[in-house]
């Protein structure tokens, strides 16, 4: 079993100048490693992990049916996060949200009625979302 | 002050994993079963306390397991894998060095603070890894590693140490070294443990202190070493990174045994396509490799064979391997034997680097660029939409020997068409 952590990800050259030909360009010189995604969105590797979004509770947050979800579990769930509980053995997605000074959680679509974190029997902070990334193409 | 010596491992790892990732598991019994869906081999704290015994034949308590309604799983190494890099690299900023002695355990050296007390460090420790992982951890602490091992096995064994137990803070740690027998103790083998046992020596603290000449005579150095590790003296370093792998081996058990020489064909060809996949995410090329199969140790007429051949050229290119596979499976097949397991064994491995530009390259460099080019695109294919979507012919369509494993969970964590579900309803 290998236990090397396996770092992959896209390379893609960023050049900071147009395409003069005939002559090797005196920009050559600066361009860069490329952009990592992993390294720009993650700031814990280890504690963070993707989910897919399923159902429309979450659509004025942004986040769409079969959008690709972000989750770092090392962050401190506060109100105004959007957060994945553990509610009746399924995640959920929903917004943390300090109410009346208790806390509920809340979806983000009218459609669907708040829930008080006090009436709810077990309910358990899984992480926090940090980022939706969402496919504009079929193929995205 | 010393140094401590520490061994945190995650508690049932397998069992762990799978509920970490289905809510619905949360706090129900659950056993992941081992390869070929054989034998228990983790249990959550749920299924050990319904009385499930480790290492049952699955077939043995099918029946109970399902009356007891017990989830069962078959053993999911890509989740596992992965959570077990991110547990190690989760443990390394709360220590001063780290060694990762198995996929869920490790050794770890940390200095221990002027007042001696590690407890809050451990509890933030746990909770941290609890938190952040999900996984239950435990930790065992003193000044070697043979007794942080055993420690850890305190922790672990009763509920009032809460995961962790510290036998440098012990006064008189002889009640604890009795509470431990011989054969437990790590380091330990079946052999030495019954030579122990004859002699009258059940537990550590009577190990620690028998004579140390006559342990000598039996079991040399390695015996000294283990004694004085259980007096407290640090013996065993710890040993640091992954060393560059010198070999790689692909084997299993089949699912039914297999008779037909073409069956053993595919099965090694299968081995070969996974081992060359390995070599090129270590960017290693094999220079010799060897076949092997056996029947079963426990039917009479057991047959054990394997063949090696040397490469011309190392390589770690599937096609040059099966190449030189292949025909070795003549060489070791027997008809009439029932063999059940087979491997194969890449050996003499070197840097890809330093094989570039080699004069004896049996293909002009565009077209050994290109096949490096192939190999990228079947492997990353495969990574994305899981193994096997780009196949070798060799290995045969739908094999019916393939490993059983029959009650998999997904890779949740590391296959984008595996990822858990968020419900946004």
């Amino acid at each position: 079993m290998p236990l090397r952590r396996e770092r992959r990800c896209l390379r893609l050259p960023l050049a900071a100048s147009t395409v003069a030909a005939g002559f090797p360009s005196p920009a050559d010189d600066y361009i860069d490693v490329g952009i990592d995604l992993n390294e720009a969105l993650i700031r814990h590797p280890s504690s963070t992990f993707f989910l897919r979004v399923s159902g429309d509770s979450m659509i004025e947050a942004g986040i769409q049916h079969g959008d690709l979800l972000v989750v770092d579990r090392s962050l401190e769930p506060r109100p105004g996060l959007i957060v994945v509980a553990v509610l009746d053995g399924a995640f959920t997605l929903k917004r943390l949200v300090r109410h009346h000074g208790r806390l509920r959680l809340e979806a983000a679509n009218s459609a669907y009625p708040p829930l008080e974190l006090h009436q709810c029997g077990d309910v358990q902070i899984w992480g926090v979302a940090i980022h939706v990334i969402h496919a504009l193409t079929r193929h995205g | 002050m010393a140094d401590v010596l520490a061994l945190i491992d995650a508690n049932n790892f397998y069992a762990s994993c799978e509920q970490a990732f289905e809510p619905a598991l949360i706090g129900r019994p659950v056993v992941v079963l081992s390869n070929n869906d054989g034998c228990v081999v983790s249990r959550s704290s749920e299924a050990r306390q319904l009385g499930i015994g480790m290492g049952k034949p699955y077939f043995q308590i099918a029946g109970q397991l399902a009356s007891h309604g017990v989830v069962v799983r078959s053993s999911n190494y890509a989740l596992y894998g992965d959570m077990s890099q991110r547990l190690m690299s989760s443990l390394e900023p709360f220590v001063a060095e780290l060694e990762i002695y198995s996929i869920d355990e490790a050794f770890a050296r940390l200095p221990r603070p002027r007042h001696g007390d590690l407890s809050s460090w451990a509890a933030e420790l746990r909770s941290r890894i609890r938190h952040n992982l999900g996984l239950p951890i435990a930790i065992g602490l003193a000044s070697s590693k043979v007794l942080a091992k055993l420690a850890n096995r305190i922790a672990k064994g009763d509920r009032r140490h809460a995961g962790v137990f510290d036998l440098g803070r012990e006064a008189n740690p002889d009640p604890w070294l009795e509470l431990t027998p011989v054969e437990e103790i790590w380091g330990v083998g079946r052999q030495l443990g019954r030579w122990c046992r004859l002699r009258g020596i059940a537990n550590a603290r009577q190990l620690r202190d028998m004579a140390s000449g006559e342990l000598r005579a039996k079991a040399g150095v390695v015996g000294l070493r283990l004694q004085l590790e259980l007096q407290g003296v640090s013996c065993l370093p710890l040993e640091q990174g992954p060393s560059a792998k010198r070999e790689t081996c692909v084997s299993r058990s089949f699912s039914r045994a297999i008779t037909s020489e073409t069956e053993l064909r595919q099965a090694v060809a299968t081995y070969v396509v996974r081992a060359a996949e390995k070599l090129r995410r270590q960017q290693q090329c094999s220079g010799r490799l060897t076949v092997f199969a056996r029947t079963s140790p426990f039917s009479p007429g057991f047959y054990s064979q394997a063949a090696s051949t040397a490469l011309a050229v190392a390589s770690n290119d599937t096609a040059a391997l099966l190449q030189a596979a292949l025909p070795l499976v003549a060489l070791i097949y027997r008809p009439h034997k029932r063999f059940a397991k087979a491997g194969v064994l890449l050996q003499e491995l070197q840097s890809q680097d330093q094989l570039q530009h080699h004069l004896l390259a049996p293909l002009p460099e565009p077209e050994q660029q290109r096949r490096a080019a192939l190999m990228q695109s079947i492997d990353g294919l495969n990574r994305r939409y899981g193994r096997g979507t780009v196949q070798w012919a060799a290995c045969g369509l739908a094999p019916g020997w393939m490993m059983r494993r029959e009650q998999l969970s997904r890779a949740a964590t590391t296959r984008l068409n595996d990822l858990p579900t968020a419900w946004a309803r």
